[in-house]
């Protein structure tokens, strides 16, 4: 049977079909719908873990127990789960452990474009890469019987093209495993003390020497050759580019890119006579290759930023692209992201943005909040460092920064890894104010379960952390709750708190406007009234879709004259207004009413 | 089912719009009907943050014969599906040429520069002759105003979808696309779907 899946939902499935029934990870774009659609499989266990590390090491151990695991996450996750992972590379794992990183190349939806098949040199863990959905099935596939074959943890690398792109695959029978789980010691094995680790690590450099000489005969690392001219080692998505605009040159196509098929390359390098490594961000392939002594062009022609297309190739090898095209510059107005329509962020970054604080950032919708015109954060690095980052902030201020320092993080993003900072907070009497900005789900990846849901990545009813109760254990003594559709008293409790001494959270709680189980309705959508509305502008300070500005001054002198002073009125859409009500809270004219 | 021929093999479509569009789900429902005809079909869209309340694209590429990568070189849509006008234009100075063909939904979202008054919106006189110019062939429609008619402005996607239909550039139909949203919807929406789908056709007619 055939289907048109994305790279992700093909993962899930491969993963299926070859009996993987145990995984773990944490939600990021662009890895997320793995996990969900690996969890809507029959007979599989799949969790959100609270961030990618606990994940990695529940994966892990239930790989020892001796499961076939499969861990997910994003790029930048594997830089929080890189701890375990380093060291698991020496235990080996027992069952089979796959660890699939998506990287994000052109930053779609990340802090940073890291290019993860450096952690696979780095950690000394084979990495595979598929180009398509086809390949991203069978790949997963592979690499839990290279996982099993060598006792070693194994990388599957995607890329958003990859990950997020649909094409057509064959879907095949699931296999089921026999169980070969089981309590089994080994401490030599599993105990990394010097005295151990130093034999295992013996073990990890025969255990390459072996990928080594495999790679060489890997089917999936394949060499076509074509025209002898241009020859061009690439893998992953790069490889369909390259194809598109150039089908008659040869190839190296590697499926697998740690380690790399040397005598191979060798072998392709003397059958063509110009060559090319073709791949994006950093010049992995390009550095080995050149290594080994062979000439080879890459980065003085490719580029090192942003993800690749047929165009970028096409460009970079034959100085132009074949289409000239000659369409004039337009002024367009951009569109950057904003946040939706009735998002209890606004209420909240409003408010912020006009205390005259240094706001210290997080991972999660509500960073948006930084652009105009709420212009309401001022950092964010990665997951959790908004609280670190806060405090640090403040201590180094000292009075000069009493009050003046808030940290915001979301409830997801607080249970990922906002808790040891909030700790240390206690620990080191910290001056500074934490905002968590809960709105009772993982928005930003599309409404994924925490600890805090009461639900389970498949659905079952569990316990939800009790945020208020949570933040007292961790020492701080003052926590409040708010309302971020209630402006003012959103106002008046984030003042207070930043007043006194001492570190505050305060909880700004409501649920996200696209989360369908809260079944929200803030309320009707509203007008505004343009006999009232006296061009002040204060609502267009929300940056709220549906409202906009409409100048008075047009062609159709029809219009209602007003003041030579009022420049425009204020239109809402009633089509996107969720009547959340921010705009009236602020309009001194009551003219932001109810619609008709 | 038969393979129908292209007019161009790739044939590449572009459908554009703003995050919350329902684009997503309009490159699903099109590229699903391409399969259907036995068409190798890739599409290649991104999700995620920079989408949020953002411009989206959704590249499809339609072939007999191979797989072709999921982006679409610059200059080389053939059809272009616009959910918003402004996004049209943005999509045809990347993606135009001569020949493409143009379907565009005439009702504007604002961008944020636009709401805060930082920015013009460009006047609908404007876009029409931006597209036209930039186009082969530019058809302008109110899909939102017909959506909203019909109870849910969600369904300008597939009132487009039923537009791209009647141009007949592409082997689909309404028997087609109701084959394919009959599976994948519940039964309770598949009737506002054929119904969106039928004013599209006959929006283009």
């Amino acid at each position: 049977m055939k289907e048109l899946l994305s790279g992700n939902e093909a993962i899930a499935r491969g993963a299926y079909e070859c009996g993987v029934r145990f995984a773990a990870g944490y939600p990021g774009t662009p890895s997320t719908e793995i996990m969900e659609a690996f969890a809507t499989y029959e007979g599989v266990y799949a969790e959100w873990a609270p961030n990618e590390k606990v994940a990695m090491e529940v994966g892990i151990g239930a790989a020892l127990a001796g499961a076939r695991v499969m861990v997910v996450m994003k790029h930048v996750g594997v830089n929080v789960a890189a701890d375990p992972l380093f060291t698991v590379s020496y235990t080996g794992i027992n069952g089979a452990l796959v660890v699939v990183s998506a990287d994000d190349p052109s930053l779609h939806s990340s802090q940073n474009e890291q290019d993860n098949r450096n952690y696979a040199k780095f950690m000394k863990i084979p990495m595979l890469e598929p180009s398509d959905s086809q390949e991203a099935k069978e790949f997963i596939k592979i690499a839990f019987e290279i996982s099993e074959r060598f006792d070693t943890p194994v990388f599957l690398r995607s890329t958003t093209r990859v990950s997020h792109s649909k094409s057509v695959v064959t879907l095949e029978a699931p296999k089921t495993m026999e169980d070969r789980t089981a309590i089994r010691c080994n401490a030599e094995k599993y105990v990394m003390v010097p005295m151990n680790a130093r034999k295992r690590r013996v073990e990890v450099e025969k255990r390459m020497r072996l990928l080594e000489a495999f790679a060489e005969n890997f089917p999936e690392n394949r060499m076509e050759i074509n025209d002898p001219e241009v020859g061009i080692i690439t893998a992953g998505m790069s490889y369909h580019y390259a194809k598109d605009v150039f089908p008659d040159y040869s190839y190296v196509k590697l499926g697998m890119v740690h380690p790399l098929p040397v005598g191979l390359i060798r072998e392709f390098a003397s059958r063509v006579r110009k060559l090319y490594a073709l791949e994006e961000l950093d010049p992995f392939i390009e550095e080995q290759v050149r290594a080994l002594g062979i000439e080879v062009t890459g980065k003085a022609i490719f580029p090192y930023t942003n993800e690749f297309n047929p165009g970028i190739v096409e460009q970079a090898i034959i100085g132009h692209d074949k289409i000239l095209r000659t369409l004039p510059e337009r002024q367009l107005p951009l569109r950057p992201p904003n946040l939706c329509p009735g998002c209890p962020h606004r209420g909240l970054f409003y408010v912020l943005g006009r205390l005259k604080v240094f706001i210290s950032g997080d991972i999660g919708c509500y960073t948006l909040s930084f652009m105009k015109p709420l212009d309401a954060l001022h950092s964010c690095i990665c997951m959790g460092a908004s609280i670190g980052m806060a405090h640090g902030m403040s201590k180094a201020l000292g009075e000069k920064g009493r009050g003046k320092v808030v940290g915001v993080i979301g409830d997801s993003t607080f249970l990922h890894s906002g808790m040891t900072p909030l700790l240390n907070m206690a620990y080191n009497h910290s001056d500074a104010l934490i905002v968590i900005c809960d709105n009772l789900t993982t928005a930003m990846t599309g409404m994924q379960e925490h600890p805090a849901t009461g639900f389970t990545l498949q659905g079952e009813k569990t316990m939800g952390v009790d945020l208020a109760k949570l933040v007292r254990a961790l020492g701080i003594k003052s926590v409040r709750l708010v309302d971020p559709y209630d402006l003012k008293k959103t106002r008046t409790v984030l003042k207070e708190e930043l007043a006194k001494p001492g570190p505050s959270v305060v909880i700004s709680r409501r649920a996200c406007v696209l989360f369908k189980r809260e079944k929200l309705s803030p309320g009707k959508p509203l007008r505004v009234d343009p006999e009232k509305c006296t061009g002040c502008r204060l609502c267009l300070g929300l940056g709220c879709p549906p409202i906009a500005w409409k100048k008075l001054v047009g062609p159709s002198g029809d219009q209602k004259k007003k003041g030579e002073k009022q420049q425009g009125i204020a239109v809402i859409d009633l089509n996107i207004c969720s009547g959340c009500g921010l705009c009236r809270q602020l309009c001194k004219s009551d003219a932001i009413v109810e619609q008709i | 089912m038969t393979n129908l021929a292209l007019r161009k093999d790739p044939y590449n479509i572009v459908i554009t719009g703003v995050g919350g569009q329902g684009n997503v789900m309009a490159s699903r429902v099109l590229a699903t009907m391409l399969v259907r005809r036995g068409f190798r079909v890739t599409i290649g869209e991104t999700f995620g943050m920079s989408q949020r309340g953002g411009s989206v694209m959704s590249h499809i590429r339609v072939s007999s014969a191979a797989v072709w990568s999921p982006q679409i070189p610059k200059g080389r849509a053939d059809l272009l599906v616009a959910l918003e006008p402004v996004e049209a234009i943005r999509v045809l100075a990347d993606y135009g040429n001569p020949s493409v063909k143009s379907l565009v939904n005439m009702r504007p979202i604002y961008p944020v520069g636009v709401i805060t008054g930082e920015a013009d919106y460009p006047a609908p006189e404007t876009i029409r002759k931006a597209v036209a110019a930039l186009s082969e062939t530019a058809c302008f429609l109110d899909a939102t105003a017909e959506a909203i008619r019909l109870g849910n402005p969600i369904w300008g996607n597939i009132i487009m979808i039923g537009a791209v239909a009647r141009l007949g550039v592409l082997p689909v139909n309404r028997e087609l696309f109701a084959a394919v949203i009959r599976e994948g919807m519940p039964a309770s929406r598949v009737e506002a779907n054929l119904r969106a789908f039928a004013i599209g056709e006959a929006a283009v007619a």
